[in-house]
């Protein structure tokens, strides 16, 4: 005989402003099977908790309805409080009152029936709950990193440091991300290369990281503590234990005018080439799509130079097979190119550039030696504006968030300029000036304070050419809306960070959710900001949004710890909340016909074959089985499956049933 | 015909199959299906246009099945549906032998799997021009009177089950409506479990019909419940240009999960 238990949370007000919970509390509790009702005002609160502890062992119930909010945030508090009272956490299931009722309808009769009504259904299905045991897996204590910038970097050191093994995959030849890229780094103006150089020495030299570069992603399986990672290693045309390093190749090879991506198009780098002196591991590639002998059949100059004869022309991909327990996502930024801004005339007028060019110009490595030279004819400019916002914060472009690092970067690059072209004039046009952070707004007021930097607040419309000069017609709104014309000679753009190209395909293959923008997304925007929505599978850095460095490396911490708190453990419980194909007495074994139809329809690949065959090993019949350990629990092979034979533990058919016709019948 | 006679004696006296199924004219003269095992009996079969029975449905009948391999007269509508069998794992094509029959009646020489997907993808796989008209008429009718029209049709429905047994794609050895924890479907018929029964029925056939329409001749009330399936045909066509049972290989179109699903659907 069934004993439930409900109790009916009144949140705070979000429930109880429109919901009349205590004429729910006793029109439940006069309920069949209901052994005791209540309300109060937190249940997920101690007392409140409590509460349903002590009607558990007062009561002896059998099963719990706790009638409160989305079971997405506390269902696993109520399930441990169950657990904590004496009975299977699995035997208590929660009514969204609040989602699904106080929140959506007015206060009144009809909304108070409805509450009544969901709980009702969830009396009926919570009666033929079973008692669940977890489900035990086993973890593979290493971790995947994907993507080299600071922000995988770190996140490899310290699940390193935690003593765990870390396989880091880089798309590009060599480590170090856009933090290599850039010149000086805010608020302190230290210099990028020189304080991320040592840690990406560091990355290559750990005991416990392996390194991938010039690689990617092909495919990820499994599930956490599990997954099934296939890695193409890309072919660098070099046998990488021969080669020195000693860059002879690179300065003969004959095709020395592809645009330099690590200078953002400002330099020409060679078709076999190391992409920056810094570089970690500091061995070259060669670019397939540009190297003469790729092309044309014949050249093979760097075979003929290489003293230590490394260059393999016919090198094939190597596909990778790996087992991961872990994966941290650290793919970062792009930003908005060329063809999108045509009113700014970027990409039509060489001296219009973006925030990344101008970091090269400033980089004492950059193309100009980190000299402010413009690139139309390598005259220092004299008057210089950035244009912060271009992209960002703009709707009508499609791009309605804030990219968090330019106000910050726009001010750091006004005052680079100015000390290096003492007499120049900087102009920063802005919409706000968002300098959030330890030592951010002194910095930005410094630039304009102490160097003069001359921040106009209000947008610019368009950037045209006259007499070899750029116009900048912009407005001064603390002037009335005053317009501006500005002769400049050089112009700077802060283009809108952006997801990668490629973030979406990746986040498909790992089966992680992201947002209109192609960003990561995280499973809870401030509870669980480093999670996605895949367990196992954690964020750091720029895939999320545009982050600066100290925002990225802290993330990529936390990240390391969840890895590391992973890895902690011999074994992970899963939730036994999964699908299972029918057994039945032979000759049938199972309805299952064996159609397989849900083995495609799986989005975890969780469904195998399993034979049931005679003693001398004929198969009689093959079914459908389910891997308790891959699958999530999503039930689309049980609405799939034709004949019924897969049903889904916890909200098995029978369940479902229950609560329809608990709704269908007058009560 | 002298073809097929000629080579299903072939095919039986050399012992590559035990049986042929094909049609054999009864006692009345009725068309009705034949099994023949014995190659002295060959001369049984016949093939006219009077000959439009799915015999695929026997291909997964056990009672056929414990004979050995089969052969199998096979117009269009077969051929699909043993492409279907044998993509749903229902049928292997080394088990099999088809006598494949064209347009205008004539033997095909169908060597193999690959030989009959060919002749398939030259065929016009849209529904029968007969049917093409009916949902035309029925498309010209507003949801309600639509409705209207479904709820008279199916409430002669005497769930006889006719139009499961006669499909071959309806191969599930327990279906759903045997199924009786919890009993989702009603046994007895009623207008309104007879609808659930039917639109069931058509959603378990989405992307699967091959347009034979087996189910709307086999029903005894005349219930053009064929049509239903054929509906979902054109849909599935019209969204994602593809008919089902083309190849022995196809993942069925509407249970197929692949990453890149645009997900636009969800807010």
């Amino acid at each position: 005989m069934a004993r439930i238990g409900v109790f009916v949370c009144h949140c705070g007000e979000n429930i109880s402003a429109t919901v009349d919970c205590g004429k729910v509390a006793d029109t439940i509790g006069k309920l069949k099977h209901v052994a005791y009702s209540t309300e109060y005002k937190y249940m997920c609160s101690d007392p409140g908790q409590t509460l349903i502890k002590d009607a558990i062992r007062e009561h002896k119930l059998t099963g719990v309805v706790v009638s409160a909010c989305s079971p997405r945030m506390h269902e696993p508090t109520f399930r441990k409080a169950c657990a904590e009272g004496g009975l299977n956490p699995f035997l208590c299931e929660m009514a969204n009152l609040r989602e699904h009722c106080s929140w959506v309808h007015e206060k009144n009769e009809l909304t108070t029936e409805k509450a009544i009504d969901i709980i009702r259904t969830q009396v009926e299905k919570v009666k033929l709950n079973s008692a669940l045991q977890p489900i035990r897996v086993p973890v593979t204590k290493t971790s995947m990193v994907i993507g080299g910038g600071i922000a995988g970097i770190q996140a490899a050191l310290d699940i390193a440091n935690c003593g765990h093994k870390v396989v880091m995959v880089e798309r590009s030849p060599s480590i170090g991300g856009h933090m290599s890229q850039l010149s000086e780094t805010f608020p302190t103006l230290d210099c990028s290369q020189c304080i991320l150089t040592p840690r990406m020495v560091e990355v290559a030299q750990h005991p416990n990281i392996t390194l991938y570069t010039y690689a990617e992603v092909e495919s990820v399986e499994g599930f956490i503590g599990n997954f099934k990672v296939k890695i193409r290693k890309k072919a660098k045309s070099l046998d990488e234990k021969a080669c020195t390093g000693c860059g002879l190749c690179t300065t003969k090879c004959p095709q020395k005018k592809i645009p330099n991506e690590f200078e953002q198009g400002m330099g020409m780098r060679p078709a076999i080439y190391v992409p920056f002196p810094q570089a970690v591991p500091n061995r070259p590639v060669i670019d397939k799509e540009h190297c003469t002998y790729y092309i044309k059949g014949k050249c093979k100059v760097c075979e003929i130079v290489c003293p230590t004869k490394a260059i393999r022309f016919d090198q094939p991909d190597e596909i990778l097979d790996l087992e991961i327990g872990a994966i941290v996502v650290s793919t970062g930024f792009d930003i908005k190119h060329a063809d999108f801004f045509p009113e700014y005339g970027y990409g039509k007028y060489k001296d219009v550039i973006d925030g990344l060019q101008f970091e090269r110009l400033a980089s004492a490595s950059g193309p100009t030696a980190g000299a402010i030279l413009r690139p139309s004819d390598g005259q220092v400019p004299k008057n210089i504006v950035f244009i912060a916002c271009a992209g960002s914060r703009d709707p009508a472009k499609g791009i309605a968030y804030c990219s968090k690092i330019c106000c910050m970067y726009t001010a750091k690059h006004a005052m680079l300029y100015k000390h290096k072209v003492h007499e120049g004039n900087a102009h920063v046009f802005y919409m706000d000036i968002r300098s959030g952070g330890k030592n951010y707004d002194e910095f930005v007021r410094r630039a304009i304070e102490e160097d003069y930097v001359n921040y106009i607040r209000g947008r610019v419309s368009t950037v045209y050419e006259r007499d070899g000069k750029l116009i900048v017609k912009g407005v001064d709104t603390l002037l009335g809306a005053q317009p501006v014309e500005i002769v400049a000679d050089m112009v700077v753009l802060a283009t809108a960070g952006v997801a990668n190209p490629g973030a979406e395909e990746l986040a498909q293959k790992l089966h992680v959710s992201y947002d209109s923008h192609k960003f990561f997304a995280e499973a809870h925007p401030k509870l669980k900001p480093v999670e996605t929505n895949t367990a196992g599978i954690f964020l750091a850095g720029a895939c999320q949004n545009p982050k600066d460095i100290p925002d990225s490396v802290s993330q990529a911490s936390g990240a390391a710890v969840k890895v590391a708190a992973l890895f902690s453990q011999n074994g992970l419980t899963r939730e036994p909340l999964v699908a299972f194909v029918n057994r039945t007495a032979p000759p049938m074994y199972s309805t299952c016909v064996g159609c397989f139809l849900c083995q495609s329809v799986c989005p975890y690949q969780a469904i195998e074959r399993e034979d049931f065959k005679t003693r001398d090993g004929k198969i009689i019949k093959t079914v459908a089985k389910i891997n308790e350990g891959l699958c999530q629990g999503c039930g689309t092979c049980v609405a799939l499956c034709r004949s019924k034979s897969i049903d889904l533990y916890g909200y098995s058919n029978n369940q479902v049933y229950a609560e329809v016709v608990a709704l269908l019948n007058e009560f | 015909m002298d073809n097929l006679v000629k080579r299903a004696k072939e095919l039986l006296e050399n012992k590559t199959v035990q049986v042929v199924i094909g049609y054999e004219a009864g006692p009345t003269g009725v068309i009705r299906p034949a099994f023949i095992t014995d190659p002295e009996k060959a001369g049984k079969l016949i093939y006219n246009d009077k000959c439009d029975q799915n015999l695929a449905v026997y291909l997964t009948k056990k009672e056929v099945k414990n004979f050995g391999k089969m052969a199998i007269v096979a117009t269009l509508p077969v051929m699909r549906s043993i492409m279907m069998l044998i993509s749903e794992q229902q049928l292997f094509a080394e088990s099999i032998v088809v006598l494949g029959i064209s347009a205008d009646g004539n033997l095909l020489d169908i060597a193999d799997i690959n030989i009959m997907q060919g002749y398939i993808e030259k065929s016009d796989l849209s529904n029968p021009e007969k049917y093409k008209a009916l949902l035309a008429e029925l498309n010209k009718l507003n949801p309600e009177e639509k409705f209207a029209y479904w709820q008279k049709e199916l409430s002669k429905c005497i769930k006889c089950y006719a139009c499961r047994q006669a499909c071959p794609m309806c191969y599930c050895t327990r279906c759903t409506v045997e199924v009786n924890q919890p009993q989702w479907i009603p046994v007895q018929a009623n207008t309104h479990g007879n609808m659930e029964w039917h639109i069931l029925r058509a959603m378990h056939l989405a992307g699967r019909c091959i347009s034979c329409g087996e189910c709307g001749r086999a029903c005894p009330v005349g219930i053009p419940c064929h049509l239903l399936t054929m509906q979902l045909t054109d849909q599935v066509y019209t969204y994602f240009k593809v008919y089902a049972g083309t190849s022995d290989k196809m993942n069925s179109v509407l249970s197929t999960f692949e990453p890149n699903d645009k997900e636009s659907f969800i807010i």
